[in-house]
């Protein structure tokens, strides 16, 4: 395999070409499928296989970037993004990312922060991912078995349960009511919007993530947007802010360019296989896989933190291969589904 | 494609991701930080990687727009022409209603 090495000169090392367009083709089908920029994935990877850690996020940033372009012009053809609601999103979670980045920086002068902000990850990943399982078998119509005898006409509707989180934060009345037309929300205050991005924004300052991962599910769950334009419009804001990380990182001097170029021809098209899947997979579906993936990835957050107490090499090891081996496992599920539902649908068209 | 095929292709991911990880995570093992001001040594280089870390040495906020355009340069071309071949297999994509 090394006549496939090539030398990168920014970063100074040697790096396989073909590994370089297998991490970007992962992370572009995730990326496309779920509405993730998939830092949390590239960056440990990039890391794990010799990038300083600067450099892996400058670059996975950069990587972001471009696939995010082809993904957010896939989404947008299928009506899959709220932009009033993405810009909305976009505002909120940057002051919010500011206030988080400022906590963290009173915490590291307290002390160990990497400690509290991977417990803080693991309490997150975790909650969430037993709401969204929750979510999946217990509300899931087709789970209950309710929609056994509704008209088809009915089934194309949005489903959606009673008495969600986001129905009772809709009900709240506190002026200015915004409507998003393109998300079937009516009217929510739009407080309510900037309160929860804000948050959000400030979970992804505190924790040095894109943030891609907490909004898509508080767009589900907390603001009542259906999953796919979930997706779309959360791949708008990761669009944005790899824009400015991939500049910002540059003017650090800490992008490699030469290996951005090649994780991009595989993050490309994977982007643009994942945005399709979209259209073969319904919203539930997306939801359980993206349940899974976090709890794979909390499963690997916690081993980190396992070794940071006990100091065995082995836990990170184990780290590592589990968060690759999801990434590679979820990009295949993806694609079968993909393939399988393609060939439904074209045999009855036939 | 069926289900014990892909369960086999996802053991056999998870194992080259394990071989993967041991040869590369002892390289990197103790490895120094760079700093900002941090220069590249050009004298082994040629071609592309000469005009690259030249930019990258002389001129960051050009290095960085430069690594901007190219991403977003790319990034459409790929998008481009992956949606074609996805077009050419029946996969294309129009408006779809929002059902979960």
């Amino acid at each position: 395999m090394d006549i496939f090495n090539i030398y990168l000169p920014v970063a100074g090392i040697e790096f396989n070409v073909l590994l370089l367009i297998l991490i970007g083709f992962c992370v572009g089908v995730l990326g496309g499928f779920f509405g993730v920029g998939g830092g949390w994935i590239v960056t440990p990877a990039l890391n794990i296989f010799g990038f300083h850690m600067a450099y892996a996020i400058g670059t996975d940033l950069s990587n972001i970037f471009g696939q995010s372009i082809g993904a957010v012009k896939k989404h947008h053809k299928m009506g899959n993004i709220d932009w009033k609601l993405g810009f909305i999103s976009i505002i909120a979670s940057v002051v919010g990312l500011e206030l988080g980045s400022q906590v963290i920086l009173i915490l590291e002068k307290a002390g160990d922060v990497g400690s509290i902000v991977r417990w803080c990850y693991l309490f997150l990943m975790f909650g969430l991912s037993i709401l969204m399982f929750y979510d999946y078998f217990k509300l899931n119509p087709k789970k209950r078995g309710k929609n056994k005898n509704k008209s088809s006409n009915e089934q194309s509707e949005p489903i959606r349960a009673k008495n969600t989180i986001a129905e009772r934060l809709h009900k709240i009345n506190l002026p200015p009511m915004i409507s998003f037309p393109a998300s079937g929300i009516k009217s929510v205050s739009l407080w309510i919007v900037l309160f929860i991005f804000l948050i959000t924004g400030f979970l992804s300052g505190f924790l040095g993530v894109g943030g891609g991962f907490i909004r898509m599910p508080a767009l589900v769950y907390l603001i009542g947007v259906p999953t796919v334009i979930a997706v779309g419009t959360d791949l708008m804001s990761v669009l944005f802010s790899g824009a400015y990380g991939c500049f910002t990182y540059g003017i650090k001097g800490r992008v490699e360019l030469i290996a951005a170029f090649f994780m991009l021809i595989g993050a490309s098209i994977g982007a643009q296989i994942g945005a399709t899947a979209v259209k073969y997979i319904k919203g539930y579906g997306i939801r359980l896989l993206f349940a899974i993936m976090i709890v794979c990835a909390g499963f690997s957050i916690a081993l980190e933190q396992a070794y940071k107490i006990t100091n065995l090499q082995v836990l990170s090891t184990i780290a590592g291969i589990v968060l690759m081996g999801t990434a590679v496992s979820m990009t295949l599920i993806i694609i079968f589904s993909l393939v399988s539902e393609f060939k439904k649908e074209r045999k009855l068209r036939l | 494609m069926s289900v014990k095929k892909l369960m086999i292709l996802i053991i056999f991911c998870f194992i080259y991701a394990s071989i993967n990880y041991y040869s590369y995570a002892n390289e990197v093992s103790g490895k120094q930080e760079p700093t900002l001001s941090h220069k590249v040594e050009t004298k082994n280089l040629s071609g592309v990687d000469l005009l690259i870390v030249n930019l990258y040495n002389n001129d960051r906020i050009l290095y960085a727009i430069v690594v901007t355009l190219v991403m977003a340069s790319l990034g459409s071309i790929m998008a481009f022409g992956t949606d074609l071949v996805l077009k050419f297999f029946g996969m294309s994509v129009s408006k779809i209603s929002h059902n979960e």
